[in-house]
C-alpha cells in the first residue's frame, strides 16, 4: 500500500491555507491545516504528520517561535518547511538555524514549494537521523575551526572569518552533524542541494575538494573530511558546540 | 549691521568669527583701559603743574622779598637756605642767555611778578646748548642783580613702576579675551563636529549637556533633533515595512491563483507582473535598510575565501561569474553589506552583460580595491553619477524588460557608505562596465 504523505499547513491567512492546500491535494498529497500555533499544537497531539509548512510572520506565537517549541519537543522529527517574509538574509538563515529544514520566502511559485516539500521529504528519509543536533546560535567547534552558524563562516585560530559559499556550508553541516559515519555522494548531494541548485548540480567531489580547500586539508592526507573508496566521504574529527548567544 | 560690513570688509576684517570677537573685545577694552589711563595721566599732571607753579611764585616772591631787605653781605649766606629742588638763587648776572618769549616763560615770570607785588620786574632766558634750563634776571631794590636759576624737573604724576602695572593689565586683558572667546567659540565647534559626525543610525555618544546654560540648550536641543532625526529614519524603514508586509499576503494568494489556473499566455504575464511588484517591494525595503544601517558589525574576513564563496554561490546556480584577480589577506569590514554590494554590481552585470569577473587587488594606498566587470554596453559617461541614484534606469540600453528596480546600485552606495569605503562606477576600455568598491 501506499503512503500518502501527509502535510500540515500553519498560515493565518484563511485564503493562503486554502490555496496551498488545495494545490498540494491536486498533487497527490494529504493535507491539513492550522491558523496559528494553538491549532497547530492540538493538531498534533491527535494526528500524525510528515511535514509542516509553518509561515514566519503570524500573530500570536510566529513562526520561530514554534518552529522551536517544535523542535525541543517531541515532534523534534517531523521536518519543518518555512514560509518567510522577510527579505533580509540574517532573518532567513535564523529560521534555518532554528531548526527548520528549508525556507521558501514569499511570495513563492506553487510548483516550487511542492518540489521543495518532496525534497525535504526525500532528505530526511534518505539520511540516518542527526547524531548530535546543532543549531540556531551555536559556535561548532572541530580541530583548529569554529564555525558560526549565525554569521555561516568559518572562523580560524586568529578570529578571520573564512567564507563559505552556500553549498559548502551546507556541506559542512551535514558532516557535522554526522560526525564519524561514512555519508555517500547521493546522501551529500540531496541534503547540499542548494535553494535553485536542482538543475546545476556540481558534483560532490568537486564541492568536497573546495570545502577542503577552506579547512586547509590536504586531500591526499585529510585531516576533516577523508574519502572512504567507493563509499562517500567521513567527517573524522569530533565537534564541539557551544553556544553563540545566551 | 549691513552698514558695518562694507567698513570693516575694506579692511582686513578676519573670517574667523574667534578673530573677530577677539578682536572687538581686545580694541574695545584697551582702548577704554587707555584712555582712562591718559584722563588719570593728564589729571595728575595738571595738578602737580599747579602745585610746582604756585610753590615755585610763593617762594620766590617770599625769598626775593627776604634777599632785598638783607644787607647785600649777608645775601651769600642764605641763598643755600633758599634755594630749592628745582631753582637756585645766584648773586650776579647769571650766565648770558637768550630772552625766551615762550608762554610758559611769561607765564612763570608774570606770577612771581605779582607774588612779589610787580616790585621786581623779571627778565626771563633760556641758556643756549642747555635744554631745560631758565634763568630769571631781576634786579633788586638797592641795584644788585639776582639770578634765579631754574631747572624745571620733568613732571613726573605717576610712578617709575606704573608701566610696567600697565603692561600686565594688557597682558590680562588680552588673556581674560582669549578665555572668554574661547569659550563662547568651543561649543560652537563641538557643535559643528557633532552635526558633522551626526549619524542617526549609530547609537554614537550623544553631544555633552554640560556647561553654560545656554551651551547646555543648544546640546539639549541638537540631541533632540538627532533623535528625532533617527525616529522618521525608523518611521520610513517601519513604514515601508508594513507596506511591503501588507501586499505580500495579497501578492502571495494573486501568485498561487495564479499557478492554480490553467496555462496562458495571460497567466504568464500575470505571474510576471507580480514578479515585478515583488521586485520592487523587496528592493524598496532594502534601500530603506541600507540606509538606515543594518547595525552590522566589523569582522575580519578572509579576502580570497570571501570573494570565492560568492563567485561560487553564483556559479552553482549557473552563473557566469569568474573570480580573474585576487590577493591574499584579510580585511576589516561589515561582511554582510559588501557581500550585498558585490551581488549587486554582479547582478547588474548578469543582467546586462550574462558574465561577470570579480578582481581583487591592493591600490597604492594599500586598500582593498574589489572591482566587478562586464562587457555589457556600458552607461554614458556622463550619467554615470546619476546611475547611482534612486530608480535611475537608463530608458534606451537598460529597459525595463531587462527587469530591476533601478535601486541596485542606490543600494550598493549607501552600503558602501556603512562600511567606510568608496564606490566608482567607469567605463573599461574596450567596452562594458566596471563597478569598484574600494574598503576603508
Amino acid at each position: 500500500m501506499d503512503h500518502v504523505d501527509h502535510i500540515l499547513v500553519v498560515d493565518d491567512d484563511r485564503e493562503i491555507r486554502e490555496l496551498v492546500s488545495g494545490y498540494l491535494q491536486k498533487n497527490g498529497l494529504r493535507t491539513s491545516v492550522a491558523a496559528d500555533g494553538r491549532q497547530m499544537r492540538s493538531f498534533l497531539d491527535a494526528n500524525a504528520v510528515d511535514l509542516i509548512v509553518l509561515d514566519v510572520m503570524m500573530p500570536g506565537d510566529d513562526g520561530l517561535v514554534l518552529c522551536r517549541e517544535l523542535r525541543s519537543g517531541r515532534h523534534k522529527a517531523i521536518p519543518i518547511l518555512m514560509l518567510t517574509a522577510r527579505t533580509d538574509e540574517m532573518d532567513r538563515i535564523l529560521g534555518l538555524e532554528m531548526g527548520a529544514d528549508d525556507y521558501l520566502a514569499k511570495p513563492f511559485a506553487a510548483r516550487e514549494l511542492l518540489a521543495r516539500i518532496k525534497a525535504v521529504l526525500r532528505r530526511t528519509r534518505m539520511l540516518p537521523p542527526n547524531l548530535q543536533i546543532s543549531g540556531a546560535g551555536q559556535l561548532l567547534t572541530f580541530g583548529d575551526w569554529r564555525l558560526d552558524t549565525v554569521a555561516r563562516h568559518l572562523l580560524n585560530k586568529e578570529g578571520t572569518a573564512i567564507a563559505l559559499s552556500g553549498a559548502e556550508y551546507r556541506l559542512l553541516r551535514v558532516f557535522i552533524d554526522h560526525p564519524q559515519r561514512v555519508l555517500n555522494r547521493d546522501q551529500l548531494l540531496s541534503l547540499t542541494q542548494g535553494r535553485d541548485a536542482d538543475l546545476f548540480d556540481r558534483s560532490i567531489d568537486l564541492l568536497v575538494s573546495r570545502l577542503r580547500q577552506r579547512l586547509g586539508d590536504d586531500a591526499r592526507e585529510p585531516t576533516y573530511i577523508k574519502t572512504v573508496r567507493s563509499e562517500g566521504y567521513v567527517f573524522s574529527v569530533p565537534v564541539e558546540i557551544t553556544e553563540l548567544r545566551p | 549691521m549691513r552698514a558695518t560690513i562694507p567698513l570693516f570688509s575694506s579692511l582686513a576684517w578676519p573670517r574667523t568669527l574667534r578673530s573677530r570677537i577677539f578682536l572687538i573685545l581686545l580694541i574695545g577694552l584697551a582702548f577704554a583701559y587707555g584712555l582712562s589711563f591718559s584722563v588719570l595721566y593728564m589729571e595728575r599732571t595738571m595738578s602737580a603743574k599747579a602745585v610746582m607753579l604756585g610753590t615755585l611764585e610763593n617762594d620766590v616772591a617770599t625769598s626775593i622779598a627776604v634777599l632785598d631787605r638783607l644787607p647785600s653781605s649777608e645775601r651769600g649766606d642764605l641763598l643755600d637756605w633758599l634755594s630749592r629742588g628745582n631753582y637756585r638763587f645766584e648773586l650776579g648776572p647769571g650766565l648770558a642767555g637768550v630772552p625766551d618769549g615762550s608762554r610758559k616763560a611769561r607765564e612763570i615770570a608774570g606770577k612771581i611778578e605779582a607774588a612779589a607785588g610787580h616790585r621786581f620786574p623779571i627778565r626771563i632766558e633760556r641758556i643756549p646748548g642747555e635744554v631745560n634750563r631758565l634763568q630769571a634776571h631781576l634786579t633788586l631794590s638797592d641795584g644788585s642783580p639776582l639770578t634765579i636759576d631754574v631747572t624745571p624737573r620733568g613732571v613726573m604724576p605717576i610712578a617709575a613702576w606704573l608701566p610696567y602695572v600697565f603692561v600686565i593689565q594688557m597682558l590680562l586683558l588680552f588673556l581674560c579675551t582669549w578665555f572668554a572667546v574661547r569659550q563662547v567659540i568651543r561649543p560652537l565647534g563641538a557643535l559643528a563636529a557633532a552635526a558633522d559626525a551626526l549619524d542617526p543610525n549609530k547609537d554614537g555618544a550623544a553631544l555633552s549637556e554640560a556647561g553654560p546654560s545656554e551651551v547646555a540648550h543648544a546640546a539639549r536641543a541638537f540631541n533632540a533633533m538627532r533623535e528625532r532625526i533617527a525616529h522618521y529614519l525608523e518611521e520610513r524603514v517601519q513604514i515601508l515595512a508594513a507596506i511591503s508586509h501588507g501586499l505580500q499576503t495579497p501578492i502571495t494568494r494573486m501568485r498561487l491563483r495564479a499557478d492554480m489556473a490553467e496555462d496562458s499566455p495571460e497567466r504568464d504575464k500575470l505571474v510576471h507582473d507580480l514578479g515585478e511588484i515583488q521586485r520592487l517591494v523587496q528592493d524598496g525595503i532594502a534601500y530603506a535598510r541600507s540606509a538606515h544601517g543594518s547595525g552590522e558589525n566589523n569582522a575580519r574576513i578572509d579576502l580570497a575565501s570571501f570573494i570565492d564563496s560568492i563567485a561560487y554561490d553564483y556559479q552553482d546556480t549557473g552563473k557566469a561569474v569568474t573570480v580573474v584577480g585576487l590577493v591574499q589577506g584579510a580585511a576589516l569590514t561589515k561582511p554582510h553589506a559588501l557581500r550585498r554590494i558585490l551581488s549587486n554590481f554582479i547582478d547588474n552585470a548578469l543582467k546586462f552583460a550574462g558574465a561577470a569577473e570579480i578582481s581583487v587587488e591592493h591600490n597604492a594606498e594599500n586598500r582593498v580595491v574589489i572591482t566587478v566587470v562586464d562587457r555589457g554596453p556600458g552607461i554614458p559617461d556622463d550619467m554615470l553619477e546619476a546611475a547611482m541614484q534612486p530608480f535611475f534606469r537608463l530608458e534606451q540600453s537598460r529597459n525595463r524588460e531587462t527587469g530591476g528596480t533601478g535601486l541596485g546600485l542606490a543600494i550598493a552606495q549607501q552600503l558602501t557608505a556603512k562600511i567606510g569605503g568608496t564606490l566608482r562606477l567607469y567605463n573599461r576600455a574596450g567596452g562594458g562596465l566596471a563597478a569598484e568598491v574600494t574598503l576603508r
